[in-house]
């Protein structure tokens, strides 16, 4: 459904995104996984036209949107990351006006905006002023804004930035029913649990470049299925880190803060290895923490720094 | 565009009370202002150093002119309160001035000032002539008393002077030596300066200025809510956002001034001459070039508090160049009034003021209509250009 190909998209001096390639395939919920800054805001930018790439192409539909943005704007809907509408309008008078904004008039959009507040939950207060809604009220307002088109092809971009746990999964569980209705959706985030919950496929973006993708399990398989171990010690040192990394098991380990993280297989065995190392060692364990692979272990493997850094 | 123009009506509630207060404050200013120019008498100091009975016959001669308020004073506070500004400038009756009308000598009268302008220049006139025709009564009279006392040596020569000095002033009051006449042509207007109409003309457009630019700076705010982004990414065009915020806009600025010259008709009996077509083709003008320059300011700022900053000293002092507050005619510098030409407020100004205060007809809106129309394109043309999409 979506191509895109070489994206290069630089501000100044500043590389934003770099050799940005990958696929959507129709009907999927596609993730783009990375920290604050790696360049996914960006690339969703351009996806949905917002300006054009230094240098690539999307293809939508077999169609270049570059060739003539205006086309295919009708068939994309975009929930922007940050709360984009009118506070001092009711949250009926903001998706009236954006259900005009894309063509809906009427009966027909009185009857979506109702079925949009069905949706996003807020039926009981859509009369009321956006700026009287909680901070996942209006999130899920803002995800009304872009469903009222009925689009092809759904682009949320960190949709659940800063709002409370009852928010964010109906917010999740939202996002799963549309897509079971149909909708491709890509989405952006920087929680690993919401893109692992969600989605499919997966790529992960680091520093304005794409660092791995694929489906979960491939993402995982590149670390072979290692477990993670983190350690919290009362000091670390190098000569600490390398006598666990001689640890035969260990497939790697990296130390951030006053945590040390190990890689391995044979959980079991390699903990009370790792525990006598330490002990012997003369320091002291203030906690463990084993971790089954996931994309964050991937993310850290890749990069060396966790996802929320 | 439709649904851009319903968002901004439906915004416009959000406005409601600065174009209401926007509305008061101008037809309130207009009230104020209008009404305080017209009483304005500025205050002369007399200083009677002569203290005769002719001196104060020249006192109340000149009280009887309303234009200015003549009040007594001495010497040391005249000079104090000429020295501060408190008044318009202070006349000195010098000591010997008895003598000199009655020896028909030269009369002199000093004026204690700190500079010329065209209200002293007129006093200057009204004194000399009240002087001249008093010291002319004054010898009439004693010519007169001479040549009965002369016919009847027992009557009172004091008591004849006195009777023909009164009847010779009284006479002048009737009869003038000289009969100018002239012919009006009909305009049924007052030609000339009115400070009311002025006052209406000036805050009108001062205070609906500032309706207008705040209201295309309503895109301002799109940024501020993030919906600019989303509008760009949406199947509406640019031109039909940029389009829909400026109809609004405009209507809404010709509502404004158009109540604003019903409510100075009607409110306060301001008659608007003989071309309401001249006025409505220059305010419709004037509308267009302050909604374009709203647009060039919004496009200049990055965000409507940093507007709310600028507009008001760009509003203000282009107002007090452009003649909104005062007449142009009452300044002199070149500076000023090639800084005036530049500012939309002058043309408007003086385009409606002919047409009210002068009597002119539609052909007095041609050239400021003109002129407007070009301001607007120059404004909108650099506000498209400066204004960022992205």
């Amino acid at each position: 459904m979506l191509v895109v190909e070489d994206l290069y998209k630089s501000f100044g001096n500043i590389q934003a995104v770099e050799d940005v390639s990958f696929e959507v395939k129709k009907g999927e919920v596609f993730g783009l996984l990375g920290p604050n800054g790696a360049g996914k805001s960006t690339t969703i930018s351009m996806i949905s036209t917002l300006f054009p790439p230094t240098k690539g192409n999307i293809i939508f539909e077999g169609y270049n949107i570059l060739d003539n943005p205006k086309k295919i704007r009708n068939k994309l809907g975009v929930v922007p990351q940050d709360i984009a509408l009118y506070p001092t309008l009711s949250g009926y008078e903001n998706l009236s006006f954006w259900g005009n904004v894309y063509g809906l008039k009427g009966a027909e959009l009185k009857k979506r905006i109702n079925e949009i507040a069905d949706i996003v939950g807020l039926n009981g207060r859509i009369k009321d002023k956006v700026d009287k809604y909680s901070g996942g009220m209006k999130r899920r307002i803002n995800i009304g804004a872009a469903l009222l088109h009925k689009p092809d092809l759904l682009i949320m971009d960190e949709p659940t930035v800063g709002i409370d746990p009852q928010s964010r999964n109906h917010i999740l569980d939202t996002v799963l029913e549309l897509n079971k209705q149909g909708m491709t959706i890509i989405y952006t985030s920087h929680y690993m649990e919401e893109v692992e919950y969600l989605c499919s496929r997966v790529c992960i973006m680091d520093e304005g470049k794409i660092i791995a993708s694929g489906t979960q399990h491939e993402l995982v398989e590149l670390i072979n299925g290692k477990t993670q171990i983190n350690i919290k010690t009362d000091k670390i040192d190098e000569s600490l880190e390398e006598c666990l990394k001689n640890i035969s098991g260990v497939y790697a380990i990296k130390t951030m803060d006053d945590i040390i993280s190990l890689y391995g297989e044979n959980v079991d065995i390699l903990l009370a290895e790792i525990i006598d190392k330490v002990t012997k060692y003369g320091r002291r364990i203030e906690s463990i923490d084993v971790k089954k692979p996931n994309l964050e272990s991937v993310f850290l493997h890749l990069t060396g720094k966790a996802l929320r850094d | 565009m439709i649904s851009i123009i319903k968002l901004r009506m439906l915004r416009l509630k959000d406005d409601i009370l600065v174009f209401v207060l926007m509305t008061v404050m101008a037809l309130g200013f207009t009230a104020i202002f209008g009404a305080s120019f017209n009483s304005y008498r500025p205050t002369v100091l007399i200083v009677d150093n002569d203290n005769s009975s002719y001196s104060e016959i020249l006192m109340n001669e000149l009280k009887e002119n309303n234009n200015y308020n003549f009040i007594n004073s001495d010497m040391d506070e005249a000079v104090k309160e000429v020295e501060d500004g408190n008044v318009l400038i202070a006349l000195i009756i010098n000591e010997g001035f008895k003598e000199s009308v009655e020896s028909g000598g030269s009369i002199s009268i000093g004026m204690m000032k700190l500079r010329d302008d065209t209200m002293i220049l007129t006093l200057q006139e009204i004194v000399s002539g009240i002087t001249l025709k008093m010291a002319g009564g004054i010898r009439i009279a004693d010519i007169t008393a001479d040549f009965i006392k002369l016919q009847s040596p027992n009557i009172n020569k004091e008591d004849i002077k006195v009777f023909a000095y009164d009847n010779v002033m009284e006479s002048w009051k009737y009869k003038t030596p000289i009969n100018v006449s002239s012919k009006v042509y009909k305009t049924n207007v007052n030609s000339g300066y009115d400070s009311l109409k002025h006052a209406m003309i000036g805050f009108n457009i001062f205070f609906s200025m500032y309706t207008m630019v705040f209201g295309i700076g309503t895109i301002l705010d799109d940024r501020k809510y993030k919906t600019w982004q989303r509008m760009l990414i949406s199947p509406v065009s640019k031109v039909s956002v940029l389009g829909g915020t400026i109809i609004v806009t405009y209507l809404l600025g010709a509502l404004q001034i158009g109540v604003l010259i019903l409510g100075g008709k009607y409110l306060f009996d301001i008659d608007l001459g003989n071309s309401v077509a001249g006025i409505i083709t220059i305010s419709a003008a004037f509308v267009f070039a302050v909604t374009s320059l709203g647009l060039m300011l919004s496009g200049i700022v990055k965000t409507n508090a940093q507007l709310g900053s600028i507009a008001p000293i760009v509003l203000t002092s282009t107002s007090m160049l452009g003649g909104c507050m005062w007449p142009l005619e009452i300044v002199n510098n070149k500076v000023l009034l090639f800084l005036a030409e530049l500012t939309p407020q002058k043309w408007a100004v003086q385009g409606i003021g002919n047409i009210a205060s002068k009597g002119m007809g539609f052909q007095a809106a041609i050239f400021p209509t003109i002129v407007l129309l070009i301001m607007g394109i120059i404004f909108f043309g650099i506000g498209l250009k400066i204004m960022k999409f992205e």
